[in-house]
């Protein structure tokens, strides 16, 4: 396995932090293994960001503008990723560990006959071989998970926020991959519809202001949480119960059975910290708790708990978070 | 119409997991298990849509699992699937993804569908990504994470949800689903229910019967585990208590500010 492809997720040409970070350790694996480091964007805007991809250090950055690619489920999607990998042999493809990535890699995997390592946190090439670390089992425990040696190709989806994103490089190659002959996919789109345009990137925030059932409603979310999310760049997130009253929609829930995030800073306000919500959010690097009871599982794992009443905190919090960039 | 709804096996979430340094595979000796969170809501779909079509449709549990997790087959026959497969062999033990998509979608050719209806994670490997590789090796069209489903004759209509909202997919079946939390609230077995599992047929299906070709278990895999270890534990933090709203923020905001995070 000595070449290595990124795919680039995007919508319309707007892509997530998690791309350049792929792009990124792309360079360093296909280093690390003698190949090239190539990405590959499709569909709409696909170009736009192939440009913006320019400053990573990849060889070739494989683009095709095919509108069936949005038009279709991952029928298109799929043949332009398995021609590509066979054209360019021997491949580990990355893509982030996202709905869609998750998507892309399952179906790509079965399409190549290949291995599948998902929710990778870093990458250790040796010897020629591709050595993932995951944490599995509700993060219970940290695998190192390989490619049988003689495998030819391997999928590899990536946590977002596991690898830093560096700019700079070779100045890649922009080519046009050809759109795969004679297809005719069974699945369209009738229709999209956006709910919360602002929660792409929920998995690679840098920071998450998530909130719970002790915020007692839906207001509390956008009066409360948002205003504190954007002054420390980051996003809104719930546990189950919030999500479950209605209060927010299901693609903001963070634990077992919702998205899985490892922020720089997760502040927690009136959650309690059970088990199924501390899986998808305890690999944060500092996580910060607010709880009127000082006695909530979320005080054995969080770094800092301040008992105290999220109402009156949260503003006076915002506050202060507001004016230090202020003067930053 | 007949549905299949795909079930596995898992840890439960508050069981103490560890790896056996030697075999590299999950210990589940003296482990309790339970069937996956999101197959629950997996048959949900499925009941309901039977009770929405109505006629001749009939709801069949399918699991790969060792013949020591019946119980967890009885479980979706009382919450009202009405018969169901086992596939069971030593020889399936230490399969990858790749592996298990290749025997699943060997035994589902074998059982026969017009839907096939799978959870959207299981909560042990956690891949998600055996949905999408069943549907490439069933050579039908497959359509993740669905919150709500329609059929029409043998049109389906679903909703599937994406980061950002919803898309609304037309699929001809027969086709694969998998399905989110959002399909509505898996229901509890009833009395009636329990005891009529018992009589429900289960039928015992072994790896021979698939012509697997060797792509099964620990030495088929396409992957190999190379090690495994607890992460250190995450020390506890401070519990400091708030006065008041402006105190409770000086302490986090200087907490941060030590952290270099604002
Ligand atoms: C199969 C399964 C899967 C699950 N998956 C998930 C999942 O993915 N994600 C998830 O989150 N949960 C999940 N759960 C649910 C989980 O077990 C908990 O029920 C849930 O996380 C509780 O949410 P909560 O902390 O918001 O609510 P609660 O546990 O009710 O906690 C509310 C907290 O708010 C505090 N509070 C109240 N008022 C205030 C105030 N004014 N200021 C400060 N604090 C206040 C209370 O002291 C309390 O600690 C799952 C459960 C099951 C069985
Ligand atoms: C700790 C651990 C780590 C692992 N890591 C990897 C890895 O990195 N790469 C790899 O290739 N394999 C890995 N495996 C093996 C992998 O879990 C199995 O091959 C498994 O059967 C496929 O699983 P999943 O848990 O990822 O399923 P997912 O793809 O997450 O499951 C999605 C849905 O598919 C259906 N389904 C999945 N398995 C079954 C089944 N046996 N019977 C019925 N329905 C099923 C269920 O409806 C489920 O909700 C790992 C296993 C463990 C225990």
């Amino acid at each position: 396995m000595r070449n290595v492809i990124v795919y680039v997720e995007h919508k319309a040409g707007q892509t997530r932090k998690v791309t350049f970070e792929l792009a990124t350790e792309a360079r360093r694996l296909a280093d690390a293994l003698g190949g090239k480091a190539h990405a590959v964007a499709l569909g709409a805007g696909a170009k736009s960001i192939a440009e913006t991809l320019k400053n990573y250090p990849l060889d070739t950055i494989h683009v095709n503008e095919d509108g069936e690619v949005d038009s279709y489920l991952l029928d298109p999607t799929i043949d332009y990723m398995e021609a590509l990998a066979k054209s360019v042999d021997s491949a580990v493809v990355l893509l982030p560990n996202t709905m869609l990535g998750r998507d892309v890699a399952g179906r790509l995997a079965a399409r190549l006959d290949a291995g599948m390592n998902s929710d990778v946190t870093d990458i250790r090439p040796e010897a020629g071989r591709v050595g993932c670390i995951a944490p599995k089992l509700g993060g219970a425990q940290i695998t190192t998970c390989a490619f049988k040696e003689g495998a030819q190709f391997g999928v590899v989806t990536v946590r977002p926020n596991s690898f830093a994103a560096q700019a700079g490089g070779s100045g890649a190659q922009i080519v046009e991959l050809a759109k795969p002959a004679g297809k005719t996919y069974r699945m369209s789109i009738e229709t999209e519809v956006e709910e919360a345009s602002g929660e792409m990137g929920l998995e690679e925030a840098p920071a998450v202001v998530a909130g719970g059932r002790g915020l007692g409603g839906p207001e509390p979310f956008e009066t409360l949480l948002r205003p504190l999310a954007n002054a420390l760049g980051g996003t809104v997130g719930a546990s189950r119960a919030a999500a479950d009253a209605g209060w927010v929609p299901y693609s903001l829930q963070i634990g077992q059975t919702g998205k899985t995030v490892s922020p720089n800073l997760y502040i927690a306000a009136g959650i309690s910290g059970a088990i199924q919500h501390k899986v998808g959010m305890q690999t944060a690097k500092t996580i910060v708790a607010i709880n009127r009871d000082a006695s909530v599982p979320i005080g054995e794992f969080a770094d800092l708990l301040v008992v105290g009443d999220a109402f009156a905190i949260l503003p006076e919090l915002t506050k202060l978070v507001q004016e230090a960039r202020a003067h930053a | 119409m007949k549905i299949v709804v795909t079930v596995k096996l898992v840890p439960d979430t508050n069981a103490t997991k560890r790896i056996d340094p030697s075999t590299k595979r999950l210990v589940r000796t003296g482990l309790e298990t339970v069937l996956n969170p999101y197959d629950e809501y997996a048959l949900e779909a499925a009941l309901q849509l039977k009770e929405k079509i109505g006629g001749d449709t009939t709801v069949t549990v399918f699991s790969m699992v060792p013949e020591t997790g019946k119980e967890i087959v009885r479980k979706a026959l009382a919450m009202g699937a009405d018969d169901a497969v086992m596939l069971s062999d030593p020889a399936l033990e230490g399969s990858d993804v790749w592996g298990t998509a290749v025997a699943m979608a060997a035994a589902l050719k074998n059982i026969g569908f017009d839907l096939v209806i799978c959870g959207g994670l299981a909560d042990d490997g956690s891949t998600g990504g055996v949905p999408g590789a069943l549907a490439e090796y069933l050579g039908v069209p497959g359509v993740t994470n669905a919150r709500h489903l329609d059929i029409t004759g043998d049109a389906l209509k679903a909703q599937r949800e994406t980061d950002s909202g919803y898309q609304v997919v037309n699929v001809t079946l027969p086709a694969l689903v998998s399905v989110t939390m959002a399909v509505g609230e898996p229901r509890y077995p009833s009395l009636k229910g329990i005891m009529g599992a018992k009589k429900k047929s289960i039928v015992a299906m072994t790896a021979g019967e698939l012509e697997l070709d060797g792509k099964v278990g620990a030495s088929g895999a396409k992957t190999e585990l190379l090690e495994a270890a607890a992460p250190a534990a995450r020390a506890k933090g401070q519990i400091v208590t708030a006065d008041d709203g402006a105190s409770g923020a000086k302490i986090i905001f200087d907490f941060l500010k030590e952290k270099k995070l604002v």
